[in-house]
C-alpha cells in the first residue's frame, strides 16, 4: 500500500507537468514508493501507482523495468552498485566484481547470506574519470582496489 | 489536396501529400517486406525491414515512415536497396530460433516468407541466442515469446484498437520482451486480432495448437454470426472439422477484425453434446431411430396433437439462419398456424412500433455523440463498439444511461444509473427536456413530469451534436414496458435529429424480421403459446433452460404429457431428454449453408465450411422434409439458395400487429431482473466453446445488487441469487439485480 504522504509527494511531481499529463510523473512516484518500501518494488505497488496516475498498468512496469535504479526484488541493506561500462571495465571493474562475489559469497543481483549487502552491475554513473568506481546509497567511491573495497566493507553496517 | 508525382521502381505514380512510400507500393502492387508496418495502425517504424533506396539520400530510408514528395525517384529493389533489407533481415534472424518446423505459425509467417526471399541460408552467427521464458497469457493466446521480433504490433493493436493497453515492452536493449502486465492474461475481447496481426509464431491461436498445419487446411469464405456485424471469416477446414476462423477483410462490416466470440466459437462444435442421430421417446423412453422413422414419428405427433392447426406452435432461437426462419414460417402458416416467434427473452410482446435502425455500420465511427442506453456495448457487439471507440478517438462524446455501470474502453461523460423500472420515465424527462429546449410542445403525457440536470444536460448534448445517435441494447429486452420505451426514444431522435442504432435485436434476428418469423394478429406470441392451449411444439436451435425468459414456464410446458414437442438442435442435453419427445440433430455453425442479414440490412449468404458430425443435416432440409410429409405444398427446393431468394423476396405485411399479450420474468416482486448471459454463452456453440469459457468474460458470474436493495432482498456479499454469487456494490441502479452470467436463467 502506499501511504498517503507518498501519495502527496508523488501529487506534488504531478502538478509539475500539465494538465492531463499526470503520468509524466511515473519516475518520481515510482522512486518515492520504492524508498518508502524499503528499496524495492511489487507488482501491487505498481499497481496502484498506475491507478494513482490513471495509466495503464504495463506502461508503469516498462518504465519500472527500462531503468537500473528500480528494483524488482527485495534488496539488501546496501547495495553496490557497481559500473560495469567502458571506462570501468578498462580499469579492470570485472575483476573486481568476481572479488566482491567471492568475498561477499554473492553473485551478482543476489542478496548476502546476512542480508546485509548485494552487488548489483549498473551502467555507466558518469564519473569515468574515476573508473572503477562504485555507488553505494548516495556516495561515490572511485579509484577502487582491492583493499579499498575491503575497507569500504568492513565499513557497512 | 494537390497531387504530387514520383517515381516508384521507374513507375510514375501519383499520390496524396503525407501518403506514406510503403501504402503508394501496396496500392501499386509493389512488394516491399515489413514487419512493423499494418495499414491499420500507428506507424512505429522500428523493425527497419521496409528500406527502400531514395535517390539523393545517402541511406536506405524506411518506407513506412517516410511520406513521399514530388520529384522523389524510388528504388525498391535495386542493389542498394536489396542489401539494406538483407543486413536488416539478418539482424532479426539473430536471436529468432527458426524453429519453423514445430511452430504453428509456419506456412503463414511473414518472417519466414520474407527469409526465403532475403535471408541467407548459412547464417555467421554463433553466439547463444536469447531465449525468453513463456508465461502464459490466458486461454486464447499462446505464446512463444522466444520467437518475437518486437515489431510492437500486438502493443499498438491494444493501444489503438482494443482500447486496453495489455501488452508492452519491458526491460531494456536485449532484454525487451513483450509480455502483459505481470501475470494477468489478456482480457480484451477483441484479443485474438493480436494473433492475426503478429508477424510470427510469437503469438499463435491456442486451441488451435498443433491441430493441422496451415497448408493442409482449406478455406471457406463465411459469416460469422454471433452478432449484428456478421463479421467476414474464413473457416480454415481440415479433414471435415473447422480448426481455426480467422478474419477475412470487409471494410464495410469488420474492417481486418474481428471479435473473440467470432474467433473461437467453433470449438463447441467439437463438443461431446452433440446430436448426432435422430431420437424418439416412445412410452416415456428414448431410442434412436432412423431419419425415417423419426420423421414418421414426429410428423404423427404434431398431426395428432394440432388437429386444430392454431394448436401447433413454432418456435426458434435467435441464430438459426434465414432460410430455416422462411421455411419454419412457412411450415406454420401453410399448416394453418399464426403461433410463430423468436423473441423468447423478451418480456414485452407487443410491437406496436417497430424501431428501426438509421444508421450503417460505417457511419457509427463518425458520429459526433452517442447516447447508449440500456448496453453493455463493448461485450454485446464488440465490432459495433470499435466504431464508437474510433468516433470518440475523433472527438466524440458519449452518455450512457444504463441499469449498471459498465467498463467502456473509452470515456463516457455521463453515466447515469437508471433501474429498469425507472427507464420510461428517464427517457420521457430527456424529451420533455428537449421540448422545452426546441421551444415545441410536449405532449399532455409528459406535463407531470420532472426534469433533473443530469437530464439537462443529456438532451443538451443531443441538440449540440452535429451527427448524434442513440444506440439502443439488449438489456431493453427484459423490460416489460420495451415498446413504450422504444416509442419515447424514437420521438427523442426526431426531435434531436438523431440516428437510431437498435442492437435490441442479435444474432440473426434481422432475418427473423425479415421473413416475418412471428405471429400476426391471430396467431399467438411466445408468451401466450407457453401458457395457453398449443399442443404441439417444433423448436429450431432451443436451448430450454438458456434461452428463454421465464424457462420454468417453458420446460413446464414442453413436459406435459398431453403436448408433443419435436426439436431441430445440434445439441443435446439433459434439459431437452427430460422435457422434448423428438430430437432431429441439426447441422449446426458453419455446417450448413445460409444468410446472415447484417445491421446494414445487407444479406449475407455462405456455403456450409464442413459437413455436420453424425447423421446430423442441415436444418432447412430438415424443415423440408417435415413440410412434404405434412402433405404442405410449395416445398419444392433443392438448393438452399432458392430458399434465399423466395425469403429475400417476400414482403412481409405489416397488419401483422400481434395482440398484446405480455410476460413477466418468473419473479414478480417489485425488482426488476435482467440476466444477461456473458458474451461467451449467448448461444448454444459459443456457450460450449472451451477456451471462450476459460476467459475472464467468460467467467463472469455476478448478481449485481445495490445495497439498500440488497437489504431489501435479505441478501449478503456470497449469497447465491438463482445460483449465482450475489456482488453488493454502488455501480448498480436501486431496485433491481443485474445478473451477468454464463450460468442459465434455470438456477
Ligand atoms: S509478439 Fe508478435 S506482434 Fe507482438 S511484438 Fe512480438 S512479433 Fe510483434
Ligand atoms: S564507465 Fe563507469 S562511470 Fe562511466
Ligand atoms: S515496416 Fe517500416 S520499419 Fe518496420
Amino acid at each position: 500500500m502506499i501511504s498517503d504522504q507518498a501519495k502527496k509527494e508523488i501529487d506534488f511531481w504531478i502538478t509539475k507537468y500539465p494538465e492531463g499529463r499526470q503520468s509524466s510523473a511515473v519516475m518520481q512516484a515510482l522512486t518515492i514508493v520504492q524508498n518508502e518500501n524499503g528499496g524495492s518494488l511489487t507488482g501491487d505497488l505498481m499497481r496502484e501507482i498506475a491507478d494513482h496516475l490513471q495509466m495503464p498498468a504495463i506502461s508503469v512496469q516498462e518504465v519500472a523495468t527500462f531503468y537500473e535504479n528500480y528494483n524488482h526484488k527485495p534488496v539488501a541493506k546496501h547495495t553496490i552498485r557497481f559500473c560495469h561500462n567502458i571506462s570501468c571495465m578498462l580499469n579492470g571493474s570485472d575483476d573486481l566484481i568476481s572479488y566482491l562475489e567471492k568475498k561477499l559469497q554473492v553473485k551478482t543481483g543476489e542478496i548476502s547470506k546476512d542480508g546485509l549487502v548485494s552487488v548489483k552491475k549498473v551502467e555507466c554513473l558518469g564519473a569515468c574519470v574515476g573508473g572503477p568506481m562504485c555507488q553505494i546509497g548516495d556516495q561515490y567511491y572511485e579509484h577502487l582496489t582491492p583493499s579499498k573495497l575491503d575497507n569500504i566493507l568492513d565499513d557497512l553496517k | 489536396m494537390s497531387e504530387i508525382e514520383f517515381e516508384i521502381d521507374g513507375k510514375l505514380v501519383t499520390a496524396n501529400p503525407g501518403d506514406s512510400i510503403i501504402s503508394i507500393a501496396d496500392r501499386e502492387g509493389i512488394d516491399v517486406p515489413r514487419f512493423c508496418y499494418h495499414k491499420k495502425l500507428s506507424v512505429a517504424a522500428n523493425c527497419r525491414m521496409c528500406l527502400v533506396d531514395i535517390e539523393g539520400s545517402p541511406k536506405a530510408q524506411p518506407a513506412c515512415s517516410t511520406p513521399v514528395a514530388n520529384g522523389m525517384k524510388i528504388h525498391t529493389r535495386n542493389d542498394k536497396a536489396k542489401s539494406a533489407q538483407k543486413a536488416v533481415m539478418e539482424f532479426l534472424l539473430i536471436n529468432h530460433p527458426l524453429d519453423c518446423p514445430i511452430c504453428d505459425q509456419g506456412g503463414e509467417c511473414e518472417l519466414q516468407d520474407v527469409a526465403m526471399e532475403y535471408g541467407t541460408d548459412v547464417s555467421k552467427f554463433n553466439l547463444g541466442k536469447r531465449i525468453v521464458a513463456d508465461k502464459g497469457i490466458g486461454a486464447l493466446i499462446q505464446t512463444d515469446m522466444t520467437r518475437c521480433i518486437h515489431c510492437t504490433r500486438c502493443v499498438r493493436f491494444g493501444a489503438e484498437v482494443a482500447g486496453i493497453v495489455e501488452m508492452g515492452g519491458t526491460g531494456r536493449g536485449e532484454d525487451v520482451k513483450i509480455e502483459p502486465f505481470l501475470t494477468e492474461g489478456i482480457q480484451s475481447e477483441l484479443s485474438g486480432n493480436m494473433i492475426d496481426v503478429c508477424p510470427v509464431g510469437a503469438l499463435t491461436s491456442k486451441p488451435f495448437r498443433y491441430e493441422a498445419r496451415t497448408w493442409q487446411m482449406s478455406a471457406v469464405e463465411t459469416i460469422a454470426r454471433h452478432d449484428l456485424v456478421g463479421s467476414n471469416i474464413y473457416t480454415q477446414t481440415y479433414r471435415g472439422k473447422v480448426k481455426r476462423v480467422v478474419a477475412r477483410d470487409n471494410e464495410l462490416v469488420n474492417e481486418t477484425w474481428i471479435s473473440d466470440r467470432d474467433r473461437f466459437s467453433y470449438e463447441g462444435l467439437n463438443h461431446e453434446s452433440r446430436a448426432l442421430h435422430p431420437k424418439i421417446k416412445k412410452n416415456n423412453k428414448w431410442q434412436e431411430a432412423s431419419w425415417e422413422a423419426a420423421l414418421d414419428f414426429a410428423v404423427n405427433g404434431l398431426k395428432k396433437n394440432a388437429q386444430n392447426a392454431n394448436q401447433l406452435g413454432v418456435l426458434a432461437s435467435k441464430n438459426s439462419t434465414l432460410e430455416e426462419y422462411y421455411l419454419m414460417q412457412k411450415l406454420a402458416r401453410s399448416f394453418g398456424s399464426e403461433n410463430i416467434d423468436y423473441r423468447l427473452d423478451k418480456a414485452d410482446l407487443s410491437i406496436r412500433n417497430k424501431m428501426l435502425s438509421s444508421i450503417t455500420l460505417a457511419e457509427m465511427e463518425s458520429v459526433d455523440h452517442a447516447l447508449i442506453v440500456n448496453s453493455y456495448l463493448r461485450l454485446e457487439q464488440p465490432m459495433i463498439n470499435h466504431r464508437i471507440r474510433k468516433a470518440t478517438l475523433n472527438g466524440a462524446s458519449v452518455n450512457t444511461i444504463n441499469n449498471k455501470k459498465f467498463d467502456f474502453n473509452y470515456r463516457t461523460d455521463l453515466e447515469v444509473l437508471c433501474s429498469p423500472q425507472k427507464t420510461l420515465l428517464m427517457l420521457q424527462s430527456i424529451l420533455k427536456s428537449l421540448h422545452n429546449k426546441t421551444k415545441t410542445t410536449a405532449p399532455k403525457n409528459l406535463s407531470k413530469i420532472k426534469i433533473d440536470d443530469s437530464q439537462n444536460k443529456i438532451a443538451d448534448d443531443l441538440i449540440a451534436a452535429e451527427k448524434p445517435v442513440i444506440i439502443l441494447g439488449e438489456h431493453v429486452n427484459s423490460n416489460i414496458s420495451s415498446s413504450d420505451i422504444t416509442d419515447v426514444i424514437s420521438e427523442i431522435a426526431a426531435l434531436a435529429n438523431a440516428k437510431i442504432a437498435n442492437l435490441s435485436l442479435s444474432g440473426n434476428s434481422l432475418s427473423a424480421e425479415k421473413v416475418g418469423f412471428k405471429p400476426s394478429i391471430k396467431g399467438q406470441n411466445a408468451a401466450s403459446m407457453l401458457s395457453e392451449n398449443t399442443k404441439a411444439f417444433l423448436l429450431m436451435d432451443i436451448d430450454l433452460n438458456y434461452d428463454f425468459i421465464n424457462s420454468k414456464l417453458a420446460t413446464d410446458t414442453f413436459n406435459k404429457d398431453d403436448v408433443f414437442v419435436v426439436s431441430l438442435n445440434s445439441f443435446e442435453d439433459e434439459a431437452a431428454l427430460i422435457n422434448l419427445d423428438v430430437l432431429l440433430p441439426m447441422a449446426g455453425l458453419y455446417e450448413s449453408s445460409g444468410t446472415h442479414i447484417n445491421f446494414d440490412g445487407v444479406a449475407q449468404s455462405f456455403s456450409a465450411s464442413v459437413k455436420g458430425p453424425g447423421d446430423s443435416k442441415p436444418g432447412w432440409k430438415i424443415i423440408k422434409v417435415l413440410a412434404d410429409l405434412l402433405e404442405l405444398k410449395g416445398f419444392d427446393y433443392t438448393d438452399s439458395s432458392q430458399v434465399a431468394d423466395d425469403a429475400l423476396s417476400i414482403a412481409v405485411s405489416e397488419d401483422n400487429e400481434p395482440i398484446e399479450k405480455n410476460i413477466k420474468d418468473s419473479d414478480d416482486s417489485q425488482i426488476a431482473i435482467h440476466w444477461q448471459y456473458s458474451p461467451y454463452a449467448i448461444d448454444g456453440v459459443t456457450r460450449r466453446a472451451k477456451a471462450l469459457q476459460e476467459t475472464q468474460i467468460g467467467k463472469m458470474n455476478d448478481a449485481f445488487i445495490s445495497v439498500a436493495t440488497a437489504k431489501e432482498l435479505q441478501l449478503t456479499e456470497g449469497d447465491l441469487y438463482h445460483g449465482v454469487p450475489v456482488s453488493i456494490n454502488e455501480t448498480i441502479a436501486e431496485g433491481c439485480v443485474f445478473v451477468h452470467t454464463y450460468q442459465s436463467r434455470k438456477g
